[in-house]
C-alpha cells in the first residue's frame, strides 16, 4: 500500500544519520560500575525506568482485574502425564533460580540484570508449573501475598529511586538493590500473567 | 557491516508489521503485527548504536571503541513497555472475542456500535 | 525542582499503594501531596538534569506546565469528589494517571515523553475499560491498537534524530541544521506525539475512546490527558522550530472534528467531537506563536469540557438514552445550572473562560488565524446550540465534582478579565460569532450529510496517510529552503 511504500522511503533516509563519536566507557561508569548500560539505564536515565516499572506493574493489574470477569475454566485440562518432565522441572528449577539470581547481582558488571533475572525466574516457574501442575502451584504461591509484595517494591522502588537520584548518592549497592528489586517485580508479574491466563483459559 | 544491513532489517520488520496491522481483519494478527513492528523498531534503535569495529560497553572488556549504549538501555525499556501494552490488549481481545465468538474486527464494530 | 519531582513521586508512590486498597484515601493524600509540591516550586525552575552523565534526564519548569498542573488537581479533585463512592482499583488508576501528567508536562527529553506518552496511554486504555460498559471495551482496545502504533512510529523518529545528533535532550536539539535524517525523524516524532493527541486524521480514536468511557473519565481524557499529546506536539515543535506544520493540523483537526460534530446525535460522541475540534485552537495557538494563550484555552477548556461531561453524564443515566433528543429535561436545576455554564463558556461569550482565553489567544496570532478562530467559534456555537434544550430544570438534582469545577472556572475567568486587556470589540466579535452559530444552526440542521463512519480499519489509515503527510510536508518545507 501507498502507505507502506512511504514507511521504505523514510527507512532509505535512515543512511542520513552520521553516527557521532561514541562517548567514551569511562565517562559513564562515572557512576561506580562496570557496565556501561546498566549505568545509563539505572543511573543516567533511572527516571524513565522507573516510569517503566510503573508500567509493567500497571499492566499487571489489568490483567488481574481484566480477566476476573471472565469465567474461569472448570476442571483444567490434564497435563501430560510425563515423569520426565515431572521429574526433571524439579530438579532444573533449582539451577534456573540461581542463575536468574547471579544475573540480577550481576548486572552491573557485565551483561544481565533484573529484567533479564526476572524474566528467567518467571520461565523457571512456568518449568515448575509444567512439573508439579498450576493448581499445587498456584496454592504455594499466595496471591495476596504476592500482589502486596509487588505493589510494595514498585511503590518503595518509585520512592528510593528517587530519593537516591535527587540526593546523588550512586554506587555499586544500589545498583544491586534496584536489580533485585527489579527481577522480583517482573518475576511475580510473569507469574501472574501465566496464572491468570491458565486459569481462565483451563489450560498451559 | 551490521550497521546498514540492521537498519534495512528493521524497517522491514515494522513495514510488515504495520501492513498486517492494516490489512487482516482477525484482531489476533493485528496484535501479532504490532508485536513484530515493535521488534523492528527495538532493532532500528539497537542498530542505530552500531560504529563499526566496537565492542560491548563495559569497562574493562579491552581497549577500542564500544558500540553506543544508549539505544541498548532505551531498547530495554521500550521492549518491556510494549510487552506490558500488547499483554493487556491480548487480555481485551481474550474478552472481546468470548463474548462475541469471533475475531472479525468488521463484526465487532458492527456490534459494539 | 526537587519539590516537583517529590510531589510527582508522591502521586505514584501513593497510586501504586492504592491497588492495595484504600484507594480514594490514598488518592486524596496524593492530591494534598501535589498542591503542596506546586506550591513549593511555583513559578518555575530552570533546565536541570537529573544525574551526572551524558544523557541525563532534563526537567524544567515554566508557566506551561505550572498551569496543567493546576488543571491536573482542579480535575482530579473533581472526578475524585464525583467517583468518591466508587472502589477497587478506579482511584489507583486515576492517581497514577494524573501523576503521569504531572511528569509529562515537566519533560525536556524525547525519551521521556515517550514513556510518559505510553503511560497515560496504559492508564487510560485501563479507565476506558473501566467496569466494562457496553462498546467500552472494543474503544479501548482500538484506542490502544492506534496508540502503540503512533508510539512506534515515534521510536523510528527517536532513532533518527538521535542518530543524528547524538543527544535526546530537546534543548540540544535547538541549533542543528536541516539534513534528511533529522527532518523524517521529526515528521516522525510529530505524528507519534499527534496520534496520542487525537488530531482529527492521524488520533481517529478519540470519539469513541471519550465517548464510551465513564462519565468522569471522558472528563478527564477529553480535560487533561489528551492534552498531553499536545504538550508533547509544542515541545518538539519549539526544540526543532516546525510551528508552521502543527498549525496546519490544528486547522485540519479543528474543521474536522468541528463538522462531525455539528451533525452528531450520540451526546458523548458529540462532546468528543468537540474536543476534538477544541484542540485546533491549542495546534494554532502553540504553532504559531501564542503559547500563553494556548495554555489559558487549553485550561479552560479542560474546565468546562468537564462540567459538560458531567453533566451530559447525569443527562444520560436520567433518561436511559445516548441521543441528544431524548435528553431534554432531564436535569436537575443546579446540574442544568453547571451545563449551561460550560455552554456559554465553550461558545466564546463573555465574560467566562472560553471568552477570555479566546481574546488572549487572539492577541498573537496573525489575521488568517483570527478569522479561523472566529470561524470555529461560529461553528462551535452552531453545534452546541444542539444542548440547549437540555437545559430545562426537572426538578432538584445534586452537584459533586462541578462543585470543584464551577469555582475554578470562575475563578479563571476573573484572572483573565483582570489580566488581559480585552476590547469591547473584541466582545463584540465573540457575542457576533455565537449570535450567527446560533443563527447557522436551523439552517444547518436540515442538510444531512452522509458522513463517513470512523471505523478501525479507517482510523489506521487515516494514522499512515496523516504520518505519510505531515513528514513529506516537513521535508518539503525544510529542505527547500537551505
Amino acid at each position: 500500500m501507498l502507505a507502506l511504500a512511504g514507511l521504505i522511503l523514510w527507512g532509505s533516509f535512515a543512511w542520513g544519520p552520521r553516527p557521532l563519536a561514541p562517548s567514551p566507557a569511562q565517562v559513564t561508569a562515572g557512576y561506580g560500575v562496570r557496565n556501561a548500560v546498566a549505568a545509563v539505564v539505572l543511573g543516567a536515565r533511572l527516571w524513565d525506568t522507573l516510569l517503566e516499572v510503573l508500567v509493567f506493574a500497571v499492566a499487571m493489574a489489568g490483567v488481574r482485574f481484566g480477566l476476573s470477569p471472565l469465567p474461569r475454566a472448570g476442571k483444567p485440562t490434564p497435563l501430560p502425564e510425563s515423569h520426565l518432565l515431572a521429574r526433571m522441572g524439579d530438579v532444573l528449577f533449582a539451577p534456573v533460580a540461581v542463575f536468574s539470581l547471579y544475573l540480577a547481582l550481576s548486572g552491573h558488571l557485565g551483561p544481565g540484570g533484573g529484567f533479564p533475572a526476572g524474566a528467567i525466574l518467571g520461565s523457571g516457574l512456568l518449568l515448575l508449573a509444567l512439573a508439579m501442575g498450576m493448581e499445587p502451584l498456584s496454592r504455594r504461591l499466595h496471591e495476596g501475598t504476592l500482589e502486596r509484595l509487588e505493589y510494595g517494591t514498585v511503590a518503595a522502588l518509585l520512592g528510593a529511586g528517587v530519593g537516591m537520584g535527587l540526593a546523588g548518592r550512586w554506587g555499586p549497592g544500589w545498583f544491586v538493590a534496584v536489580n533485585l528489586a527489579i527481577a522480583l517485580e517482573v518475576a511475580i508479574g510473569a507469574w501472574v500473567v501465566l496464572h491468570r491466563f491458565a486459569a481462565h483459559r483451563g489450560e498451559l | 557491516m551490521a550497521g546498514p544491513v540492521g537498519l534495512a532489517t528493521a524497517v522491514g520488520l515494522a513495514g510488515l508489521g504495520f501492513f498486517v496491522l492494516a490489512v487482516r481483519r482477525e484482531l489476533i494478527f493485528k496484535l501479532l503485527g504490532l508485536h513484530v513492528a515493535s521488534g523492528g523498531v527495538g532493532l532500528f534503535l539497537v542498530a542505530t548504536g552500531h560504529r563499526p569495529g566496537g565492542i560491548a560497553p563495559i569497562l574493562g572488556l579491552g581497549p577500542g571503541p564500544t558500540v553506543d549504549p544508549l539505544p541498548q538501555a532505551l531498547v530495554l525499556t521500550a521492549i518491556v513497555i510494549h510487552f506490558a501494552t500488547l499483554a493487556l490488549a491480548l487480555v481485551y481481545v481474550i474478552y472481546l472475542t468470548e463474548r462475541h465468538h469471533s475475531q472479525d474486527a468488521h463484526r465487532l464494530e458492527r456490534e459494539e456500535e | 525542582m526537587t519539590a516537583a519531582l517529590a510531589g510527582v513521586a508522591a502521586y505514584l508512590v501513593l497510586g501504586t499503594l492504592a491497588f492495595l486498597g484504600r484507594g480514594r484515601w490514598l488518592g486524596a493524600a496524593a492530591w494534598l501531596a501535589g498542591a503542596g509540591a506546586l506550591a513549593a516550586w511555583a513559578p518555575g525552575f530552570p533546565e536541570t538534569a537529573l544525574g551526572p552523565g551524558p544523557w541525563p534526564i532534563r526537567l524544567a519548569g515554566d508557566p506551561v506546565a505550572l498551569a496543567f498542573w493546576g488543571l491536573a488537581l482542579v480535575l482530579h479533585a473533581a472526578v475524585l469528589w464525583e467517583e468518591w463512592g466508587r472502589g477497587g482499583a478506579f482511584h489507583a488508576l486515576v492517581t497514577l494517571l494524573v501523576g503521569t501528567t504531572l511528569a509529562l508536562v515537566l519533560s525536556r527529553d524525547l525519551f521521556n515523553l515517550y514513556v510518559c506518552l505510553e503511560l497515560t496511554s496504559l492508564l487510560s486504555f485501563l479507565l476506558v475499560g473501566y467496569g466494562a460498559r457496553p462498546g467500552a471495551i472494543w474503544a479501548s482496545l482500538q484506542y490502544l491498537l492506534l496508540t502503540t502504533a503512533g508510539m512506534i512510529l515515534y521510536l523510528f523518529g527517536l532513532g533518527l534524530v538521535y542518530g543524528e545528533t547524538g543527544t535526546l535532550a530537546l534543548s540540544e536539539l535547538a541549533g542543528v541544521g536541516p539534513s534528511p535524517a533529522l527532518v523524517v525523524g521529526a515528521g516522525l516524532l510529530l505524528s507519534g506525539a499527534a496520534v496520542k493527541g487525537g488530531v482529527f486524521l492521524l488520533g481517529l480514536w478519540l470519539p469513541r475512546a471519550h465517548g464510551r468511557a465513564p462519565h468522569a473519565i471522558s472528563a478527564l481524557l477529553s480535560g487533561l490527558v489528551v492534552k498531553m499529546g499536545i504538550v508533547a506536539l509544542f515541545r518538539i515543535s519549539s526544540a526543532l522550530g516546525s510551528g508552521p506544520i502543527l498549525a496546519g493540523l490544528g486547522v485540519l483537526t479543528g474543521l474536522g472534528g468541528l463538522i462531525y460534530a455539528l451533525w452528531e446525535v450520540d451526546i458523548k460522541y458529540f462532546l468528543a467531537f468537540s474536543t476534538a475540534s477544541q484542540l485546533g485552537y491549542l495546534l494554532l495557538g502553540f504553532g504559531l506563536g501564542a503559547p500563553l494563550g494556548a495554555t489559558l484555552y487549553a485550561v479552560g477548556h479542560g474546565l468546562f469540557k468537564a462540567l459538560l461531561f458531567l453533566g451530559a453524564g447525569k443527562a444520560l443515566e436520567s433518561a436511559g438514552s445516548r441521543r441528544i433528543p431524548d435528553l431534554a429535561g432531564r436535569l436537575g436545576w443546579p446540574v442544568a445550572l453547571a451545563l449551561g455554564l460550560g455552554i456559554w463558556s465553550i461558545s466564546g461569550l463573555p465574560p467566562l473562560a472560553g471568552f477570555v482565553a479566546k481574546g488572549a489567544l487572539e492577541a498573537d496570532l496573525p489575521a488568517w488565524g483570527r478569522w479561523l478562530l472566529l470561524a470555529i467559534g461560529a461553528g462551535t456555537a452552531a453545534s452546541f446550540a444542539k444542548l440547549l434544550p437540555l437545559l430545562q430544570p426537572v426538578g432538584e438534582g445534586r452537584l459533586k465534582g462541578e462543585l470543584v469545577l464551577i469555582p475554578a472556572l470562575v475563578a479563571l475567568s476573573g484572572w483573565g478579565l483582570a489580566s488581559f486587556h480585552l476590547t469591547w470589540a473584541a466582545t463584540g466579535k465573540a457575542v457576533a460569532a455565537a449570535a450567527l452559530g446560533l443563527i447557522l444552526y436551523p439552517l444547518l440542521r436540515r442538510a444531512r450529510p452522509r458522513l463517513p463512519r470512523l471505523t478501525l480499519d479507517r482510523a489506521v489509515l487515516g494514522l499512515l496517510a496523516g504520518t505519510l503527510g505531515l513528514t513529506l510536508a516537513l521535508v518539503w518545507s525544510r529542505l527547500s529552503v537551505p
